[in-house]
């Protein structure tokens, strides 16, 4: 096990490279001079060449890069070009409320799903199965957008059953009061595709020629879904809900900036509207590192619980 | 007295939409008390789903049985029975073991947990007596060091092993009837003679009654007080064991017996099914054809000969080391023109990376194959083409051989396509068509696509698909092992009779001893990536030198014959 | 001519599925309705203000306008009879109010549009259907770019092994560490600029990730069955045996791919353009009509919101029933 981990730590390295590489060529050179866009309605050469110089863009490239690897390896990308704080600062203060809304998201989301595919996928080939499943090619069928739209105009602004938008000062308030609505819509979202998804674990398993077995020896129907499919379909689902997660936190950045919540998702997308390049690049870096961290654990979570699998 | 008795079930199959299947057409038959009952028939036959029918484990999904059938157990309709009484007999006194147990048992659960189960459930019992009880059921079943094995999961055993754990499933509630569906067939005829040894005798000593389901007739003979003969969800003929073998009634039944390839003789040509049902012929199973001679003499020419071939699979493991898997560990043998080398030996030996390796399919580690006198081991790229024709080979899984996207004349001319041979397309579909013939096959096959023909008349255009090229060397890999045992019979015929036309040899790869004693002039033991023994066919049957062939002949079934 | 081939039999199987039969059929629809659009048949001038200022839908009347008084003033009926004294200023007043509820001088609006109108009196059932159009063609192109190199990388990766198995798949990691709309917002936020093809681009050049692993493991799994193996002795070239013999078995599994990556470039099309980086101002698609609908609802205005989502609901139901009754068909086990 120590040798596997040691081993995809190190498999790390040319992939965040990669990364780095990508980001560079996509903000660097794709992106042409953002000198201009800072510039402000009056573009005077030594204006712009003064910017040029703060940012660091009048350097060759190769310069360029070498700065960027610091950063990457320093965590420090410098300062945002629209509010001028601090990137690194930017993100501690905003993966509070992010993880505030996803983890009870991701939560709900996995619970609910996981019950209703598994009882779908009981009812296999009946018509309440075609219902179902008809009812969540509809409801993924539904931009994220106009479930924002509509949740937020019906719910909070026409019933006022919750505020609009916003963000409170304590933890309980937030949960509960401003964390709700955004957590209603992410799960209305995920659903459809999560119990689609996890009716196709449950029908694997229930297939298989152990549940067949499991009947000739007697066993209830109730006991061999929630005793033995249950535990084999649990091993792809789990590490399925912790691969979302990345997914997850840049996903979420519609609901976040919909809703208000001052989470790293709602600064990428600020971000992406002011070309505020700082931010958006160390955002992809953190969070393909992140996501790289958490494909290793996932990993190691399916080595956990699933006995067959052997680590190469 | 019956225990069970089965009257007129049928059962029908929904495929799709459109289509319904009645793949059990009526059947009767009784298990008396403590008394064994073989279902024996080749694939398709429905034996299967009569002995899941029993159980009450059909899929509910597709299957229905007809409200006319009736399963007696004890005097209760099996069919009738409520959900929870059915379950409250399963596993108690109606158990069942499968032919896969490595997907048979939970990958997830340990042995002592799943065993544990049953004796939760039906005995009542906790705690230490389930682990106890346990313990003891698989001494019974013959698992050495129980204690730990307990703790195990089913990945970590070999397949008998496997087996006996599922019979200790089975047997841990006394049950009255067992009812066994093709439980070794997946195994290695060795481990086959263990685990059918252990049945009989678990059978003995708890009194069981047991419907034992297989296509082999041989294995029945061994075992069976009654068989049940059946074909295409009929039963041709039901017959108390001794009276069946000595005297069969049925032209398929005498068919069935009559196409194995005999211990003691050697027919020119293998009787088939049409012998016995088409034209109405009541052949014998003493056919008085002439003998076939085999045997090399010696002085033949040689074709092929191999020397220290090897083959090492490399895996990476831990942080920096390797493991290395040797497959083949120095073989050397001899192919003579025009006559056959056999191989046996069981799952591991080997046989069939050589194979592989000598139709240059796999790069070998080491060795040398000399074809003409130069060796082909060392023939790079476009200037192995030319051996690429002499040498083809026909492999073991009729349904994953032929691409299922072409069409059987795309897979016929491609060969020659490749090679050039031939001046234009119509030129090389009428010598596809010709191959077709050869083979048995009309020449309207060359339009249809793979799925539309069985299993054997597949195997016939992979056949007929290696001699395109017109090889000096074929090699079959397990080519006829997939297939019933009547199908066997004409393929092997079809062999002989194409090795007669054409002087080809062969390298006739198998781990039925029989089939091999009946095709090769020379045979090749294997095991563990070496090989053991070589000898002629009746030399090495009458008299085994090394112990490993020992122990493979002892294991072949039949021997109550 | 056999129909016996493994296209013709999915076809028959596909065809008893009612379900996905008739998803078919509204998918043609709208291919229909996107031909029509393209070829300027049918909603040319979806950007002229036919209508008044949120003209609602005609089924509604103009009585759900906003001011009734307003639209009758408009229309020069006498407000109020004050003791049959006639009102002076009236038709001063009729002037004014023509004005305001946007009726230029000489140019009639309408009062109701079939579907209504958007804030500045477009039809928004022109503007649905132009939508589509954009929506579409997007969506399409798009996937057939993410297809097209998925396959390519994936079937190389898969088939040669070694260093160019090793090179993909750092591909793979690098683009797959970054979470997907992350990745597109991106790279729309560097190129800036927009446009029907640049968002083409984003989303095929950035979506070939999930074909390339799934066409990846049908390879390795295919090289090594024994149809292959055979191609091989007969003497088959790697290229042959890549694209004649396997490619044929994997299509299925491509065409299935394809088909859902269209379903998620709309809607990820829909994303970007409603967050202002997708297509340009000068075309409509169903996400700029959301952005709209966004500050129509708090005025009431909710016909744009809900043709624009119904019309994207049914097109991508309509597909995703398709795709599933498809892959049911072609279903390899059939053999």
């Amino acid at each position: 096990m120590l040798a596997y981990t040691l081993r995809r730590l190190w498999q790390f390295v040319p992939t965040l490279a990669g990364v780095v590489l990508l980001v560079f060529f996509l903000f660097n050179w794709v992106g042409g001079d953002p000198a201009y866009l800072l510039a402000g309605k009056i573009p005077n050469p030594e204006t712009i060449a003064n910017i040029r110089k703060q940012l660091g863009v009048d350097e060759p490239y190769a310069v360029q890069l070498w700065i960027f690897v610091k950063q990457v390896l320093s965590g420090d990308f410098g300062v945002s070009w629209s509010t001028n704080e601090r990137v690194s600062e930017i993100f501690a203060s905003r993966l509070g409320p992010s993880l505030t809304v996803l983890v009870p998201l991701l939560a709900i989301s996995t619970l609910l799903g996981m019950a209703a595919a598994m009882l779908v996928a009981y009812v296999r080939g009946s018509l309440t199965d075609r219902a179902v499943m008809v009812a969540c090619t509809v409801g993924q069928s539904i931009s994220i957008l106009v479930y924002i739209l509509v949740f937020q105009y019906l719910l909070a602004y026409q019933l006022g059953w919750f505020p609009v938008q916003g963000w409170g000062v304590t933890f309980i308030d937030n949960l509960l009061r401003y964390a709700v609505l955004a957590i209603i819509v992410g799960v209305a979202v995920s659903l459809a595709p999560d119990i689609r998804l996890y009716r196709t674990f449950f029908l694997d398993e229930i297939n298989q020629d152990y549940v067949r077995t499991a009947r000739a020896k007697g066993l209830s129907e109730r006991r061999v879904m929630w005793v033995h499919v249950l535990r084999n379909a649990a091993i792809p689902i789990v590490t399925n809900v912790l691969l979302q997660l990345p997914g997850l936190l840049a996903g979420a950045f519609l609901i976040e900036r919909f809703f208000g919540i001052p989470g790293i998702g709602r600064e990428v997308i600020l971000a992406v509207e002011r070309s505020d390049f700082p931010i958006i690049k160390a955002v992809t870096v953190y969070v393909a590192v992140a996501t790289m961290v958490i494909n290793l654990l996932a990993d190691l979570l399916y080595k956990a619980i699933d006995p067959r699998v052997v680590l190469k | 007295m019956n225990l069970l008795e089965v009257r007129d079930l049928a059962v029908d199959f929904r495929i799709d939409e459109a289509t319904r299947l009645r793949a059990v057409k009526g059947v009767s038959f009784d298990v008396p008390v403590r008394s064994t009952v073989a279902l024996v028939g080749e694939s398709g036959s429905g034996k299967s789903v009569t002995a899941l029918s029993v159980m009450g484990l059909l899929p509910k999904e597709n299957a229905t049985v007809d409200t006319h059938s009736r399963i007696l157990y004890r005097g209760r309709n099996l069919l009738e029975l409520a959900q929870r009484d059915m379950q409250a007999l399963r596993g108690r006194e109606l158990a069942m073991i499968f032919q896969e147990p490595m997907s048979s048992l939970n990958p997830v659960f340990t042995v002592g947990f799943q065993i544990g189960e049953v004796l939760r459930r039906h005995v009542g019992l906790s705690g230490r007596s389930v682990r106890n009880r346990t313990i003891e059921l698989l001494r019974e079943v013959g698992i050495t060091d129980p204690e730990r094995r307990l703790d195990v999961y089913p990945f970590q055993l070999s397949g008998g092993q496997q087996q006996r754990v599922m019979i200790a499933m089975a047997i841990a509630c006394e049950p009255k009837l067992l009812i066994a569906d093709e439980p070794t067939t997946a195994l290695d005829v060795t481990v086959q003679r263990q685990i059918m040894d252990l049945i009989a005798g678990l059978q003995q000593r708890h009194e069981m009654a047991m419907l034992f389901i297989t296509h082999d007739l041989a294995l029945v003979s061994e075992i069976a007080d009654h068989v049940v003969v059946m074909r295409d969800g009929e039963v041709r003929e039901q017959a108390p064991a001794s009276q069946l073998f000595r005297d069969p009634r049925d032209a398929y039944t005498r068919a069935l017996l009559a196409c194995r390839p005999p211990r003691d003789r050697r027919p020119q040509r293998l009787p088939v099914i049409d012998d016995f049902l088409g034209s109405g012929r009541h052949a014998s199973i003493q056919d008085p054809t002439p003998e076939r001679k085999r045997g090399l003499r010696g002085d033949e020419a040689t074709l092929l000969e191999a020397k220290g071939l090897a083959k090492s699979f490399h895996f990476r493991e831990g942080l920096l080391r390797k493991r290395e898997l040797q497959a083949v560990k120095g073989a050397s043998f001899r192919i003579a023109k025009g006559k056959t080398l056999g191989v046996v030996g069981e799952s591991g030996s080997g046989k069939t990376t050589v194979a592989l390796l000598v139709a240059r399919l796999h790069e070998a580690s080491a060795g040398e194959v000399r074809f003409e006198g130069r060796d082909l081991l060392g023939i790079e790229g476009r200037a192995a083409m030319p051996y690429k024709r002499r040498i083809q080979i026909v492999f073991q899984n009729p349904y994953a051989s032929l691409n299922p996207r072409f069409t059987v004349g795309q897979i016929l001319t491609e060969p020659l396509q490749i090679h050039g041979v031939g001046a234009h397309d119509a030129e090389r579909r009428a010598m596809a068509a010709e191959l077709l013939a050869k083979v048995g096959l009309p020449p309207e096959s060359l339009e249809k696509y793979p799925h539309e023909f069985s299993g054997g008349q597949r195997q016939r255009i992979a056949i007929a698909r290696a001699l395109t090229l017109k090889p000096e060397l074929l090699i079959c890999d397990e080519s006829v092992s997939a297939l019933d045992v009547s199908v066997q019979a004409q393929l092997l015929n079809l062999l002989q009779d194409l090795q007669d036309e054409y002087a080809m040899s062969y390298l006739f790869i198998s781990h039925d001893l029989a089939v091999v004693r009946y095709m090769a002039d020379e045979v090749m033991v294997m095991k563990d990536g070496e090989v053991v023994e070589i000898a002629g066919p009746d030399e090495l049957y009458a008299h085994p030198k090394h112990p490993y062939t020992r122990l493979l002949l002892s294991a072949i079934p039949g021997r109550a014959q | 001519m056999r129909q016996a081939g493994v296209w013709g039999l999915a076809w028959k199987r596909f065809r008893r599925d009612r379900l996905g039969f008739t998803s078919l059929i509204v998918v043609l629809f709208y291919a229909a309705l996107v031909l029509a659009a393209a070829a300027g048949w049918l909603a040319r001038d979806w950007n002229t203000e036919a209508g008044v200022s949120f003209a609602p839908p005609s089924f509604l009347g103009p009585e759900a306008a906003d001011s009734p008084q307003l639209a009758k003033a408009a229309e020069g009926a006498q407000p109020v009879a004050d003791y049959g004294i006639p009102d002076p200023l009236a038709a001063d007043l009729a002037e004014i109010a023509k004005s305001m509820t946007g009726g230029a001088a000489g140019q009639s609006r309408a009062p109701t549009l079939p579907l209504g109108g958007d804030k500045w009196g477009r039809d928004v059932l022109k503007k649905v259907v132009k939508g589509t159009e954009t929506s579409l063609v997007v969506g399409l192109a798009a996937a057939v770019l993410a297809t097209f190199l998925g396959t390519v990388f994936g079937a190389l990766a898969g088939f040669r092994g070694g260093a160019v198995d090793d090179f993909f798949n750092w591909l793979y990691s690098v683009f797959t560490a970054i979470p997907y709309l992350l990745l597109v917002l991106a790279v729309a936020a560097v190129i800036g600029q927009k446009g029907v093809l640049t968002v083409i681009l984003i989303l095929g050049l950035t979506g070939w990730t999930g074909i390339f692993r799934l066409v990846r493991a049908e390879y390795l799994k295919h090289k090594v069955r024994e149809y292959v193996l055979a191609a091989d002795a007969i003497g088959a070239s790697p290229a042959r045996r890549m694209f004649v013999h396997i490619l044929p078995n994997v299509s299925h599994v491509v065409l299935v791919q394809l088909s859902l990556h269209v379903v998620l470039f709309i809607k990820s099309e829909v994303i970007l353009t409603f967050l202002g980086f997708g297509v340009g101002v000068d075309t409509v698609s169903w996400g700029s009509m959301l952005a709209e609908a966004g500050s129509e609802l708090l005025l009431g205005k909710w016909w744009q919101l809900t043709v624009a989502t119904v019309a994207m609901a049914l097109l991508v139901t309509a597909f995703s029933l398709f795709t599933d009754a498809m892959r049911d068909a072609l279903d390899p086990r059939l053999k």
